[in-house]
């Protein structure tokens, strides 16, 4: 993998979760793309997905609503697969995750909508948590289409891009679906 | 001529044959697949994500979750058409047509 391609999955990835994070307004001001690594570039991936599987996780607790509770499941188990091959692709590139400034401030982010997330229940909670899922993953399909797979060159790293991005539109519909049952106008200022 | 009939009544049936259902890019290649009864449908996942094929209706069947590169399978016992769709992702649909 080119410095260049690191540096476009790095600003993508920091775009995506920059705006996913900060759900009702993903509209992407081009951040400054910071100069990761290798092992940098695959930890930031790791753990944007986990941020959403222990999301997924915390509204399994918080939940009561059935078609919530089933998205959430999803999240989880595909999140987890995506996860696995991520990291086997790492592993065979002989990259081992490093910890981050973009992995710190993703996961300061989720842990301030996770705040959020926290106070809310019942009907509010599951269309705050539903709002979320779709700006995340209409973030993360955006960041596909319009940056990654138009810059990426590694064969490999293509090949798992084009892989997971029908998975993460399916996803997004799936959200929009569940979130569509909910009713209720969308809430601002998560 | 009587004895012609009499074969024509015992001569088995076309062998059941298995027919291939893979689930690619999330969805069911074909969506739409027609067997005899007796056939066997194998769905077969070659996407990174679990998924299920599983029945509605009448003639349940479901293959359970099926991770990258499993098979589940299901032998078409009764004439009749059924929708089935993926537990894990409801925008995943398939009908399976059994004559
Ligand atoms: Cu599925």
């Amino acid at each position: 993998m080119s410095r260049t391609a690191h540096r476009l999955l790095a600003c993508a990835l920091t775009l995506v979760f920059a705006t996913a994070l900060h759900a009702q307004n993903p509209a992407p001001a081009p951040a400054a793309a910071p100069d990761l690594s290798d092992p940098e570039v695959a930890h930031v991936a790791v753990t944007a997905n986990s941020i959403d599987i222990d999301m997924a996780k915390f509204a399994q607790t918080r939940t009561r609503n059935a078609a919530v509770k089933q998205f959430a499941a999803t999240m989880i188990t595909d999140h987890t697969a995506v996860n696995a091959q991520a990291a086997a692709l790492a592993a065979k590139l002989g990259v081992t995750p490093a910890d981050n400034a973009v992995s710190q401030s993703l996961e300061g982010g989720a842990k301030q909508a996770r705040t959020s997330l926290e106070a809310l229940h019942g009907a509010a909670f599951d269309r705050a948590y539903m709002d979320r899922e779709v700006a995340y993953h209409q973030a993360v399909l955006d960041a596909i289409d319009k940056v990654l797979l138009p810059t990426t060159e590694n064969a490999e790293l293509r090949k798992l891009l084009v892989d997971v991005r029908p998975a993460i539109a399916t996803h997004l519909e799936h959200a929009k679906q569940v979130r569509s049952q909910l009713g209720a106008p969308v809430r601002t200022g998560m | 001529m009587i004895v012609w009939l009499l074969m024509l009544l015992v001569v088995p049936k076309a062998p059941a044959t298995t027919h291939t259902v893979e689930i690619r890019g999330m969805e069911f290649h074909p969506a739409v697949l027609t067997v005899a009864v007796g056939d066997t449908v194998v769905w077969i996942n070659r996407d990174i994500v679990p998924h299920t094929a599983t029945g509605h209706g009448r003639s349940r069947w479901d293959t359970g979750q099926l991770t990258q590169g499993q098979e589940g399978r299901y032998v078409a016992r009764r004439a009749g058409e059924t929708s089935y769709a993926c537990t894990l992702h409801p925008t995943m649909h398939g009908k399976l047509i059994v004559r």
